[in-house]
């Protein structure tokens, strides 16, 4: 299994540990990630917002980029998922749309074929590499940790398109399952987590993670656990800006899925790692740290 | 040689309507329905609009006409295997299935229901009762003769030993017959739609979310609860109830784009019938646009509204979340009028999903050669001029399994008589 | 109140994610799910769709109101006739930055992904990081291309200080 690695702009800029592991943990399982070279912005929501024909021409420049490839791509980020997955999907379906793109990228000597397909972590986890792959890899489970997964709104809606893919948070839960935890089901677990409106309102941002945080702890999960940067970052770090703002504490630490996989593989995550986590994870997964002081 | 016999696939009753219409002009009918009883849909309801009539009263000395009339020949428990022929002349080859109990010895009496060890949750109860391995649907059943349902039975042979009569047979095989018929009538009905197919409704998963038929059932004296008007998860009288109109009904995104027609009409009766029950409990409905069309229609949600005070909301709510220790359920809605989102706790939520073909329908189409339409449902000839006609001379369709036109009770009777009176002038041209 | 303007619901529906518009029939489903309708009264899917009907140009294109949404296609999931709230709401936030209506935040975004090809770039520290570790090094490569398509799409007008 081999992929075209699109890491999109958060997580070289703020998520180094969810790059780390993902390099770390995939060729264990058997896949390859082959890095993409030259590519630009997938073109999130808010550059979807300023102009259409940009967001067709930016995403399809980097579907190009990976046809030239010969490679599926592998996407970490939700936002990046939606963004190449639907124009994609739109391009391959709709010649008039693809003629229109193709015509801006003949400025860049590119033309999009409709040869690949785009995919996240979990599509690659769960239908690629397989469960009881996955389940084998464990060496260290993770038993008895009660889990919040947050799938992010775009591995899950809308699901007319994912209904092809049957992408949900079934999947991640079962990934989840997978490494002895415990995936709970909480309030509204399909709601988003606020990252979209940071920078915009922020203040709406943070009613919206503490509305996911409230129904979270309701829940009574020991951690949470995310695919998205975005929602990791609004989960994380949020929870720092909430108690500056609403003088609430919820001590929920939030970790990527790939670093519980990694932990439960019997990797070690390395100090470094740990402090990215704004949130202490070092109680929750003491022995499974290396080189930190135990309390 | 014309055959101057009809076959009527499904005995509910459109079904029973054009059999009896065409019996009494001299044809010999063949009534062939796929479960124990005749009786279909209207036998589960507990009143009719508007008249709020009991609709078993209404419905049973029909089904008795059936039994007994001496040009009707009652094939239930039965389904239909192959057609040849053409008009004047089809022969259709029906599958006996085994009901294990001879109805010619069986009287009804229920004994082996009484000791029958098996317990196993009851289709027509919409599995909110329990019925035995052997049973009868409902009390009323015709023929009224107990049947024993074999993927549960664990053949202890207790029925056979307390059976006195001599009624059951478990050895009983299924047994094909060909009826010799110049026309065929199909009259097979609906099936709901699957509302768990909404998650964010929690139909399936809370208790206390239950569809219209299921409140039916709750409402009906021969049903689970005797007719008293109890939540599943506790046995307490509900005091706030909602109905959510278009659980699927208008949805693209299940192809169910068609409006139902008959839901909010039997919402409302059935708000009206429940503040008669319970005048202490508020009904609310929350609705996109509330079809009261028709004669007295409007008026009667007119009556609901300020003689028996039920709550009308402009609203198709968004999601319903369950209280997990009063399993109460809380929906979140805009009220699109005042233009605020709100949220209120009902403790018993109906949902009145959208009406669709019956699972079997396209083989049964296939098998008889007709047409079904983009939504599944049997298609007419021509719906203006040729209504109850198939694309197959010689076979006619009538009752919801058209589709939803008006589809309620009198509309489906008069579809009946409608393919009776087509049926006899064809047969009777050849 | 301004005039309205009633070719606005033709115009949207015109745009290429706009054409849901002609769909909606006002249920509200849209809005019962919506997480930021919960929060505030201000951002209501249906009533902007229904302001929008109504042809309240001035009321929407210049506020805040259309920036408000996650993206999060709660709404469009749910909505039964396709409406794809979800996506009207990019289309009238496209006729928005047309009008000159664009946040800070977003376009700041976007003169970054006009500058360096990403709407969010490592600060030195990440940099180094990334060396320490070994990972690939972030560059600028593919800026003239993406320059060339953004000056193509005209976006660069849309976002560059005149």
């Amino acid at each position: 299994m081999k992929y075209a690695f699109y890491l999109g702009c958060l997580i070289p800029a703020r998520e180094l540990s969810y790059e780390v592991s993902v390099r770390k943990v995939m060729p264990e399982l058997g896949v390859e990630l082959v890095d993409m070279k030259g590519t630009n912005c997938c073109a999130p929501f808010s550059i979807q917002s300023v102009d259409h024909a940009s967001w067709m021409a930016l995403a399809a420049r980097n579907l190009c980029i990976a046809e030239e490839m010969g490679l599926d791509i592998m996407t970490l980020c939700n936002d990046c998922y939606e963004s190449l997955l639907m124009m994609n999907n739109l391009l391959k379906r709709n010649p008039e749309l693809r003629n229109q793109v193709n015509e801006i990228l003949s400025e860049v000597g590119k033309e999009f074929k409709g040869k690949i397909d785009v995919k996240n972590l979990v599509d690659v986890l769960y239908g690629d590499v397989g469960i009881s792959k996955v389940k084998t890899a464990i060496k260290e489970p993770i038993n008895g940790l009660k889990v919040g997964a947050q799938p992010g709104c775009h591995l899950t809606k809308p699901k007319r398109i994912h209904f092809e893919l049957l992408r949900g948070f079934n999947e991640l839960d079962a990934l989840v399952q997978a490494t002895g935890a415990e995936s709970v089901l909480y309030e509204r677990k399909e709601m988003c987590c606020g990252g979209p409106l940071r920078d915009i309102n922020d203040d709406l941002a943070r009613q919206v993670s503490r509305q996911k945080l409230m129904a979270l702890k309701d829940a009574e999960v020991q951690a949470i656990v995310t695919v998205c940067p975005f929602c990791f970052l609004q989960l994380d770090l949020g929870q720092l800006e909430i108690k500056r703002h609403f003088n609430e504490e919820y001590n929920l630490p939030v970790i990527h899925f790939i670093e519980l996989l990694r932990m439960g593989m019997g990797m070690k995550l390395e100090d470094w790692e740990v402090k990215a986590h704004r949130i202490p994870i070092t109680q929750l997964f003491k022995d499974r740290l290396s080189g930190i002081e135990k309390k | 040689m014309t055959e101057k016999a009809v076959l009527v696939v499904g005995g509910g009753i459109s079904g029973i309507q054009a059999s009896l219409d065409l019996a009494s002009r001299g044809y010999k009918v063949y009534l062939v329905e796929k479960s124990p009883s005749i009786g279909g849909r209207m036998a589960q309801l507990d009143k009719t609009f508007p008249t709020m009539d009991c609709s078993m009263c209404i419905l049973a000395p029909k089904m008795i006409d059936c039994s007994h009339h001496h040009n009707v020949q009652l094939l239930t428990y039965s389904e239909i295997k192959g057609v040849k022929g053409s008009q004047g002349n089809f022969v259709v080859t029906v599958l006996r299935k085994p009901r294990f109990v001879d109805e010619t010895k069986c009287t009804g009496c229920g004994i082996c229901a009484d000791h029958c060890p098996v317990e196993v949750p009851n289709e027509f109860d919409e599995q909110l009762g329990m019925r035995k391995a052997i049973y009868m649907p409902f009390p009323q059943a015709v023929p009224r003769a107990m049947t024993v349902d074999k993927t549960n039975c664990i053949e202890c042979g207790l029925c056979q030993k307390m059976c006195q009569a001599g009624a059951v047979d478990l050895k009983q095989e299924p047994k094909e017959v060909e009826l010799n018929v110049g026309a065929v009538v199909v009259a097979t009905g609906f099936d709901l739609f699957d509302s768990s197919q909404i998650p964010t409704y929690g139909h399936g998963r809370y208790k206390n979310v239950v569809t219209a038929l299921e409140l039916e059932r709750l409402l009906c004296a021969s049903g689970p609860t005797g007719g008293h008007l109890i939540r599943p998860s506790d046995g307490k009288i509900p005091r706030k109830i909602a109905f959510i109109q278009c659980v699927g009904s208008r949805d693209r995104r299940f192809g169910t784009t068609y409006c139902s027609s008959i839901c909010c009409k039997y919402s409302v009766k059935d708000a009206v019938l429940i503040k008669e029950h319970e005048p202490n409990t508020t009904v609310s409905i929350f609705y996109i646009d509330l079809r009261a069309f028709g004669k007295g229609f409007q008026e009667f949600v007119n009556r609901a509204k300020s003689e028996y005070g039920v709550r009308f909301i402009r609203s198709s709510p968004g999601e319903i979340m369950e209280n997990p220790a009063t399993k109460n359920l809380t929906i979140w809605y805009e009220d699109t009028v005042a233009g605020r989102i709100e949220n209120i706790e009902f403790d018993l939520v109906v949902l009145c999903p959208a009406l669709v073909p019956r699972s079997d329908a396209k083989e049964l189409a296939k098998v008889l050669g007709t047409e079904v339409d983009e939504y599944g449902f049997f298609k007419a000839a021509n719906i203006l001029t040729n209504p109850v006609d198939t694309t197959v001379p010689g076979i006619f369709v009538c009752g919801y399994c058209l589709g939803p036109k008006t589809g309620d009770i009198p509309d489906s009777i008069m579809q009946g008589s409608a393919t009776a009176a087509r049926v006899a002038e064809v047969l009777e041209r050849v | 109140m301004s005039e309205l303007d009633l070719g606005f619901m033709g115009e949207l529906a015109n745009t290429p994610r706009g054409k849901g518009i002609l769909l909606c029939i006002q249920c509200g489903r849209c809005s019962s799910g919506c997480p930021v309708a919960r929060l505030t009264s201000e951002h209501n899917p249906r009533r902007l769709m229904e302001m929008v009907i109504l042809g309240f140009k001035n009321e929407v294109l210049p506020h805040q109101l259309p920036w408000y949404c996650l993206s999060c296609f709660t709404c469009l999931d749910r909505c039964p006739q396709g409406g794809d709230v979800g996506e009207v709401m990019f289309a009238l936030r496209n006729l928005a930055v047309r009008q000159g209506n664009i946040p800070a935040g977003v376009a700041a975004q976007a003169k970054s992904l006009y500058e360096t090809t990403r709407v969010i770039n490592p600060v030195r520290t990440a940099l180094d990081k990334r060396e320490g570790l070994g990972l690939g090094k972030i560059t600028t490569e593919g800026l003239d291309e993406v320059q060339k398509i953004l000056k193509k799409t005209g976006m660069d007008k849309l976002i560059l200080p005149k």
